[in-house]
């Protein structure tokens, strides 16, 4: 669900680490433990792979030691903070055979795009790149799913004035869900570019306090606090 | 319309134009060379993740540098 699906969908990430979106459950979990033995991965920091720290939102994460993936960073959550049910994202996942003939389930976009709103700088141009890249691949022929979801996500100011006045009914109607549409459909670009910038403040700030709670139990796992 | 071009730049818009399982073969070969060239899979530390303590000592490559450094550097 990482760097590896942002490569797929348009960004360019050059992430070390995989991270994998998992089903919190004991015959999933004894699955995965198998697979990450044929890795030699071994658990690394905190907390410990127990189910229970999954289902609270916890990421548990590994070191591989096999020397084909040597000292490879593994990643493994269920829960995400905005992000669906395990069993919802895995409905709408996209699923692509790579060279050799195997399959990788990814995120669909619009729930990789959810799984990136967090604190972090790194993650905003990120969604920046995978919208326009999915703009700039289905420009000449969208279905309304993917009108409503450009302006449910654009981060440029550019485009979303662009497709908010292509659209005017659907952008009128998603206004209530996001206020800065109206700029959009009035060609405000500079108050436009504010607006996202505060958007992305706030999503940030409700990253932070969402993870205050799950930081205080990974400081206690660490220092017995 | 606005073209990729005149927003992204030249590079972006190719990497944009390439189709998805395209991009994923590009990455695999910079990925081939990144490793080639003595590249590390130790991820970076993020300092804002939620995860990242830094109190926590990280690994070092068993040859004791970093995976890829600079031998020369060109002046400015």
């Amino acid at each position: 669900m990482g760097g590896q699906a942002c490569v797929f969908y348009g960004a360019a990430e050059f992430s070390r680490d995989t991270d994998f979106a998992i089903l919190a459950e004991a015959s999933n979990l004894a699955r995965l433990r198998k697979a990450l033995a044929g890795l030699r991965a071994k658990p690394i920091a905190v907390p410990p792979f127990e189910i229970k720290y999954l289902r609270q939102g916890h990421a548990i994460h590994f070191r591989c030691q096999h020397p084909e993936a040597l000292r490879m960073r593994v990643d493994v959550m269920s829960k995400m903070r905005g992000v669906d049910s395990f069993a919802k994202l895995w409905e709408r996942r996209t699923t692509l055979q790579i060279p050799g003939g195997e399959k990788c389930d990814l995120l669909s976009l619009p729930d990789l795009i959810q799984a990136k709103k967090t604190q972090r700088d790194k993650d905003w141009p990120m969604i920046r790149r995978l919208v326009e890249a999915s703009f700039f691949e289905n420009r000449r022929k969208p279905s309304p799913a993917q009108i409503r979801f450009w302006l449910a996500e654009f981060r440029t100011p550019q485009l979303l004035i662009e497709i908010a006045r292509k659209n005017p009914v659907v952008a009128k109607k998603l206004v209530a869900k996001r206020p800065l549409l109206r700029l959009a459909s009035a060609g405000e670009a500079g108050k436009l570019e504010k607006e996202l910038a505060a958007e992305e403040l706030t999503e940030r700030e409700n990253d932070r306090r969402y993870w205050l709670p799950l930081k205080k139990t990974l400081d206690k796992l660490r220092h017995g606090g | 319309m606005i073209q990729a071009e005149e927003l992204v730049g030249g590079e972006w818009a190719e990497w944009y134009r390439l189709t998805p399982v395209q991009r994923w073969l590009e990455s695999e070969k910079l990925w081939q060379t990144y490793l080639a060239l003595g590249g590390s899979l130790d991820p970076e530390p993020d300092t804002q993740s939620p995860f990242f303590d830094a109190r926590t000592p990280r690994p070092c490559p068993a040859h004791g540098w970093a995976g890829v450094r600079v031998l020369r550097r060109g002046r400015v």
